[in-house]
């Protein structure tokens, strides 16, 4: 896994979601070993628009072909927006999961204290180097 | 080639895939797949008193086989509950083989030594003896037929043969797990040892070259799984157990009556036939709305629950969820629409007949040949 992708300026979560925060709103997705790990990802669904959530909220599922994954929300807040390209090219996921393979934009309510919990991109290496 | 992930299964180590799920699915579908299917377990059972010994542990007819023949067939506990499904083939006068389902391999074997004690038969494990590669897909045969030097493709559905492939020595048996067309090959005298493995894995390469002008492709357990479950084919530990009759997994062709002696839960399979008093029936489901459901998933019916997804996920050739799953007996027909819970999410599904593809264009019996 030595060639697994990490972006420096995200913010990473034990459950392999990435989120990056521009201005208001912050943009969710899975991380580049999330997707390795799951492999051939044939279906994403997300909460509806307006879902608000809890951190750590579950809020979707990614499918795979071997198995099913909860996606939960790295922070907590209402959810804006929901890629729906995924609905018909879910693997972009696999091709892309920190640029067009997002998965949902949402408005933080408790954004510092949240981020807090998150890991920097080199506390995520060091978290799966030790999986 | 990508050495694809390697996953702990029934005791061995097995690749899940060696380049993509979907991509090995469809060339089993439009071509030809190779499974390495060793880490199931091979018992021979040998002696004048095979076939009666044989016919009080399984359910097929055994007195039906003849030398060369085979057939799919359960093993039943004394309550009629499947203690294992098995391919059993007659390779001999007194001669047979037993193939089954590697999770289920310690409790057969002590099941087979513990009654064989009544009977003058000899059982064997083979496991360790004896390689086994599954070849499936339109263009299995057009390979078999090369490296065997002649027509094999004239051998009938659940026969085995023994057939020199490129000069090793193989029962030959016209069976698979896939509802491709194909075989499964046992390869002889291939000890677990140094040499033997050597052997087995020239024999694998051995296919992958000849089978290079079919289109062969390696396969890994994910398509294998989801080669089985579009064809609809049951699997122990999922849609078999110990507490579900074949009557109730709806494989009745492996179940006969009239056989003597009676196998081990005849009684019980019986009255599930003939008086009902099954407890659930087995079946197949279509995904209407978007969604990909999986064991355990509830199935409902007016809101109410009825039964549960036993094995569910993508098929590639419909490009949508399916499953198979238990309901209530007499619930449901063909056609019905029910629903599935997806983790809270309520989804539609049509209740179908298997196999889930279209069989004009794919499985054994296809009518428009891609080649």
């Amino acid at each position: 896994m030595s060639e697994t992708e990490i972006k420096e300026g995200l913010r990473y979560s034990k459950d392999h979601e990435w989120i990056k925060v521009e201005g208001d709103i912050a943009i969710v997705g899975i991380t580049d070993f999330a997707q390795n790990s799951l492999h051939e990802i044939t279906f994403v669904e997300i909460s509806e628009v307006g879902t608000v959530l809890e951190a750590n909220g579950e809020c979707g599922l990614v499918e795979s072909m071997k198995a099913s994954s909860d996606i939960f929300s790295p922070v907590a807040g209402e959810i804006v927006e929901v890629n729906g390209e995924l609905e018909d090219a879910p693997e972009i996921v696999n091709e892309d999961p920190y640029g067009k393979g997002w998965m949902f934009k949402i408005k933080p309510s408790n954004l510092d204290a949240d981020l807090a919990e998150l890991m920097d991109a080199k506390g995520y290496a060091d978290f799966i180097a030790s999986l | 080639m990508k050495h694809g992930d390697v996953i702990p299964f029934a005791g061995w180590e097995m690749p899940v895939r060696y380049t993509d799920i979907r991509e090995e699915h469809m060339a089993v579908r439009n071509s030809v797949g190779m499974w390495d299917t060793s880490h199931m377990s091979r018992f021979v059972i040998k002696g004048p008193q095979a076939s009666e010994f044989l016919q009080t542990l399984t359910t097929n007819n055994v007195s039906k086989l003849s030398v060369n023949g085979g057939q799919y067939t359960t093993c039943l506990n004394e309550k009629g509950g499947i203690h294992d499904d098995l391919t059993l083939y007659r390779v001999g006068e007194e001669e047979y083989i037993w193939i089954t389902n590697a999770a289920n391999g310690p409790k057969i074997k002590a099941h087979l030594l513990k009654h064989a004690d009544k009977f003058d038969v000899e059982v064997t494990d083979k496991s360790r003896e004896i390689t086994m590669i599954a070849v499936q897909g339109p263009n299995a045969l057009k390979l078999m037929n090369k490296m065997a030097g002649q027509d094999v493709s004239e051998y009938s559905r659940f026969s085995s043969y023994t057939v020199k492939l490129a000069g090793y020595d193989t029962y030959l048996c016209r069976t698979g797990y896939t509802g491709e067309d194909g075989v499964e090959i046992l390869l002889l005298d291939t000890p677990f040892d140094d040499a033997g493995k050597r052997k087995a894995i020239a024999f694998w390469e051995e296919l992958l070259k000849q089978g290079e002008e079919f289109d062969i492709k390696p396969c890994g357990l994910g398509s294998r799984d989801s080669c089985r479950l579009e064809a609809g084919f049951v699997l122990y530990g999922h849609e078999l157990d110990e507490d579900t009759s074949p009557i109730e997994a709806m494989i009745p062709y492996a179940v006969k009556f009239k056989v003597d002696p009676h196998y081990i839960g005849y009684d019980v399979v019986e009255s599930h036939k003939k008086e009902g008093g099954v407890r659930k029936t087995r079946i197949g489901l279509v995904m209407i709305d978007r969604g990909i459901p999986r064991e355990h998933y509830p199935i409902l019916q007016n809101g109410e629950q009825i039964g549960e997804v036993t094995s569910g996920g993508l098929a590639p050739t419909i490009n949508k969820g399916i499953a198979l799953g238990y309901v209530a007996p007499e619930t449901l027909e063909i056609g019905d629409v029910v629903e599935v819970d997806i983790k809270g999410r309520m989804r539609k599904a049509e209740v179908t007949k298997w196999p889930f593809f279209d069989t004009d264009l794919y499985g054994a019996s296809r009518t428009k040949h891609p080649n």
